[in-house]
């Protein structure tokens, strides 16, 4: 092919490619198109596989030492099951105080959603543009629909490619996520700033201090109320409204294993976009 | 034939990446498989093949990072072609005459994914500068290695060919 030609068809590819970004730009991290899907369906079996050999090699390696840690982890979960089996006692009994109260009101509670396991099969959370791949096997997902972990929230379901799905992560540029202090119940935006996660507009008059609890707020029409997101570090003022408060992310992303998606149904796009018709 | 070497090139980089991640958390900042994959392709000086290549290898690269789907595709496309449009003035004899190509390489392609990353997304809060000189530094020296180890793996191939040649000449 002539250079001339050549030079033709640089044009024409990065014309489609830059039209296919424009596309997405409005909706940044909402995203997925037919051709990532069909990319990613090819390509995720390959990380899945180098997931499942690193972690056979880690199991191996672990051999010669896995009695001894055994007994000493059987010993520590004993202990935590029967502390978590109390709670839940107690849960229970709350929750049916709720029900009733609910039922006398004629108050109907919204669903939490059951959590489905999904392995880990990629996970880049350190570089710039940061991803998480699952393998979700033969169940249905849907897009937006909030994953979490044992210790709190990770992200949501932004592109399906069955049997794998991309999660967006909350410390992503793009992502956000309505929160509130759980102590105070004030609420705000966590998003991520140049130094972590930030929880955004909090005016300077709000009661906010380092150690409290930040949790889902539940108005975003995506991730249900009470998941934790993350611990304040700092709260500093950011300008004369607002402070700049950086949050201790809940979730360790370096020793993400296992995560879980939730099976509620996110609010449908015209309640969550009321003007945009 | 030339095409399914690329292809397992491809699959190689991306399960080397995916290892790489695995063991490393912060190897993605640091390495940039794919883009010395790029160079690589591009050296033959075809400025097509290459132009293609980098697209493939952005595209899939695009599959495996957050953000929106698209900015590598453009970014290697251009590397791709760019890098073969140079092969065709530079004559690259050596491993080392490829470190500097596949350190440019880099230093363009994430000037053009910054770039474009600003154009199109909100508060995009830009990598570390210190980041983008090691992925340039290892990207060039991958780039030499990854050269001479083709070099040998193509003179050996050409050696045991000679020798069953020889030898089937003798019989």
């Amino acid at each position: 092919m002539s250079e001339r030609r050549t030079g033709w068809l640089l044009v024409v590819v990065l014309v489609c490619q830059l039209v296919i970004l424009s596309l997405q730009a409005p909706a940044a991290g909402a995203g997925g198109n037919f051709l990532e899907s069909v990319v990613l369906r090819v390509l995720a079996p390959l990380t899945r596989a180098v997931a499942l050999a690193t972690g056979g090699v880690s199991w191996v390696a672990e051999g010669f030492t896995r009695q001894r840690r055994l007994v000493a982890e059987n010993r520590e979960l004993r202990a935590r099951v029967e502390a978590l089996e109390l709670d839940l006692t107690q849960l229970r009994g709350v929750e049916a105080d709720l029900e009733q109260l609910a039922s006398d009101l004629d108050y109907q509670v919204p669903p939490g959603g059951r959590p489905r396991p999904a392995d880990i099969v990629y996970i880049d959370h350190a570089s710039w543009l940061r991803t998480l791949v699952v393998y979700v096997g033969d169940g249905a997902v849907e897009r937006n629909q909030p994953v979490v972990a044992a210790a709190g929230l990770v992200g949501r379901v932004v592109l399906v490619a069955p049997p794998y799905a991309k999660v967006q992560l909350i410390t992503d540029r793009t992502a956000a996520v309505g929160a509130m202090i759980e102590r105070t119940r004030r609420q705000g935006v966590v998003g991520s700033g140049a130094d972590g996660l930030e929880l955004d507009y909090l005016p300077r008059q709000a009661d906010v201090r380092p150690g409290d609890r930040v949790i889902t707020s539940g108005i975003d029409g995506i991730y249900p109320r009470g998941i934790p997101v993350g611990t304040v570090a700092s709260v500093e003022p950011a300008d004369e409204l607002f402070y700049r408060i950086r949050l201790d992310p809940a979730i360790d992303f370096g020793l993400l294993d296992r995560v879980y998606i939730l099976s509620r149904p996110p609010l449908p796009e015209p309640l969550r976009h009321p003007g945009a018709g | 034939m030339r095409v399914t070497r690329f292809l397992a090139a491809l699959a190689l980089v991306v399960l080397a990446h995916a290892l790489g991640l695995r063991l490393i958390p912060g190897f993605s900042q640091a390495v940039d498989l794919f883009l010395v994959l790029v160079v690589l392709n591009a050296l033959n000086g075809n400025s097509a093949t290459a132009l293609l290549g980098g697209l493939a290898v952005g595209v899939a690269q695009d599959a495996l990072t957050g953000g929106l789907f698209g900015l590598y595709g453009c970014a290697d496309t251009i590397i791709g072609y760019g890098a073969a449009r140079a092969s065709q003035r530079l004559v690259i004899e050596r491993a080392t005459g490829v470190l500097p190509l596949a350190a440019v390489a880099s230093v363009v392609q994430q000037a053009i994914v910054v770039g474009l990353a600003t154009v199109m997304l909100p508060d995009p809060h830009l990598p570390a500068p210190i980041w983008l000189a090691v992925r340039a530094a290892t990207s060039g020296l991958l780039g030499v290695i990854a050269y001479s180890a083709a070099g040998w793996w193509r003179n050996s191939s050409d050696r045991r060919r000679r020798r069953r040649r020889d030898r089937l000449q003798m019989d």
